[in-house]
């Protein structure tokens, strides 16, 4: 019964999903996942999930809860590396390079790999102090190229206008969803390659919500985005691509509006029309 | 089906209710009683050389405890010198680096053993250590035997107070590719800062009542604490000994450091609450 659930692995970029419409013509795939087992202690979470991520693309992870959604995403910044009892096995490959791999600088990893969270993590800090932190550690910069670019972070999160005359109060004094926008300014003012957004509007208010959801829109010029949602809608709405997680595997991947409207297997249909999950 | 009385449930009712509010209603009305006895007694003994003067002689006026309130000054700030930044490094090792592994598990049970030790028990421990062999009472001793005490209790909410700080916000600080110890110092340690003091305020709280051990390691003196490798004057071992004397004016002096201290502890139990509550 299982059998009918599984996928086989996507070899290269030939079975690449049909594609939606014009700007999405031949993709580059920034991220592909091959074979990726996941284990909590001796639970095994992931099974030989494949996926490829395309590079300037939105493609949003769905799937019910506990399937894994989050599990995966967060495979791709290895921040499950914290737990001593977690571990990923398989190939996830950035550009190539196998991120799995033992002798990989993880400092350097999560520069090109940036992550927001479900719940908004400013740090103790003051607004500038928060954009400035991931800066300082890359880079030697000048106060003047330093506000520029924290500036510029925080025109691109579209928090600007509300911050430019307070930001030296405390990050944590802003609304949610301005601190949900300040973690996004703060984690593209490094200038990663690929951002990561694990649920990221789910303690949000629906207007703060709509704000971040035209953010991203405005971000994939830039980055390559992946996001983890429970709300159908949202990734409908948001994302070029879809991945339908089930059970710890990738039941079915596609171009978003291939998924929603003309899903290739039973499952799909039944998760996306909401008679499970 | 016979109906249950009503009133009897009520009577229930009344009598749990007193027996738990005159339960409370004792707690609190010990605590006044002390108060207001410590304070009425020792308010009489507040005075301008109470504070500046070296002790008299029983009979002779005009006597203070300036020299033992320095004491205790000195010994519990080299005692707080000691255990602070051990304690803090301790509870930084179980929260952020040990966690689960048998080391972390080994230190955090030493430390709740330590916790429960009786004072008087790290008194005659320093004083096998550091007084027998040397062969002299010294505040550095008492210091230590007050650090012993203090050490556990602020592991224990370094610890607690870094465990509150919430994963997403160490992942957060790591996710943006900040090494583990900058993370702990710029973000965990800087998120749990208040609760953290709170913590050493508490500790400073515990220790400044203590007297037994530091009647096996400082004992006391009639003098100024020049050096601390001497016996060293201290309100708590002056409080004991005057208290037990049979002179009239020692008492009340004793009255009156009993007051000292009390308000002492209780202004820096109360910051401690304040900073809770202001979290």
């Amino acid at each position: 019964m299982m059998n009918a659930l599984l996928v086989e692995p996507l070899v290269g970029t030939e079975r690449l999903p049909a594609r939606a419409s014009a700007p999405l013509s031949s993709p580059q795939v920034k991220i592909a996942a091959r074979n990726l087992d996941f284990f909590y202690g001796d639970h095994q979470a992931l099974f030989a999930n494949s996926l490829d991520i395309f590079a300037n693309r939105v493609t949003a992870i769905i799937g019910p809860s506990g399937c894994g959604k989050s599990t995966h995403l967060r495979v791709y910044n290895r921040i499950y590396d914290l737990y001593r009892n977690q571990r990923a096995s398989g190939e996830v490959l950035l550009g190539g390079e196998n991120i799995l791999s033992p002798g990989l600088d993880l400092l350097d990893l999560r520069r090109r790999v940036g992550m927001i969270f479900q719940r908004p993590t400013p740090f103790p800090l003051s607004i500038l102090e928060n954009v400035t932190y991931g800066l300082k550690l890359y880079y030697r910069l000048r106060p003047s190229e330093l506000m520029e670019r924290v500036e510029r972070a925080l025109r691109q999160a579209a928090l600007w206008d509300e911050v430019k005359d307070k930001l030296d109060q405390p990050g944590m004094a802003l609304s949610g969803g301005q601190q949900q926008r300040l973690c996004i300014a703060r984690a593209i003012a490094v200038e990663p390659e690929v951002l990561l957004l694990d649920e990221p509007t789910s303690a949000i208010d629906p207007i703060a919500t709509a704000r971040i959801e035209e953010l991203l829109d405005a971000l994939k010029a830039s980055f390559t985005l992946v996001i983890v949602t429970h709300n159908m809608q949202q990734a409908a709405r948001v994302s070029d691509y879809t991945a339908f997680f089930f059970e710890g595997k990738i039941v079915e991947f596609g171009a978003t509006r291939q998924i929603f409207t003309n899903p290739k297997l039973k499952k799909t249909e039944d998760y996306i029309t909401g008679r499970f999950g | 089906m016979r109906r249950r009385s009503v009133a009897s449930r009520r009577i229930v009712d009344l009598a749990m209710r007193l027996v738990a509010g005159s339960a409370a209603a004792a707690g609190i009305l010990a605590l006044a009683w002390i108060l207001a006895t410590v304070v009425s007694r020792g308010a009489a003994a507040f005075s301008p050389a109470f504070f500046t003067h070296l002790p008299t002689p029983p009979g002779v006026a005009g006597g203070g405890l300036a020299n033992a309130m320095l004491g205790t000054l000195l010994i519990t700030s080299l005692a707080a010198l000691f255990s602070i930044p051990m304690g803090l490094m301790a509870g930084v090792y179980l929260a952020e680096f040990g966690r689960e592994s048998r080391f972390a598990a080994a230190v955090r049970m030493a430390t709740n053993i330590l916790m429960g030790v009786p004072s008087i028990i790290s008194g005659v421990f320093v004083y096998t250590l550091l007084v027998a062999t040397t062969g002299h009472f010294s505040g550095y001793a008492g210091a230590v035997a007050l650090a012993l005490i203090m050490l556990p209790v602020i592991v224990r909410t370094t610890e607690d107070m870094l465990l509150l700080v919430p994963g997403a916000l160490r992942e957060a600080g790591l996710a943006l590719g900040t090494p583990r110890w900058r993370v702990t110092r710029d973000i965990v340690l800087r998120s749990a800062s208040k609760g953290l003091l709170t913590g050493v305020l508490l500790a400073v709280a515990r220790v400044s009542g203590e007297t037994a051990p530091l009647l096996f390691t400082s004992l006391n003196s009639p003098y100024w604490p020049e050096r601390l490798g001497q016996p060293t004057a201290n309100l708590t071992v002056t409080i004991f000994s005057y208290a037990m004397s049979p002179f009239r004016d020692w008492q009340a002096q004793a009255w009156g450091a009993a007051m000292l201290i009390t308000l002492g502890v209780l202004a820096t139990s109360l910051c401690a609450r304040l900073l809770m509550r202001g979290k």
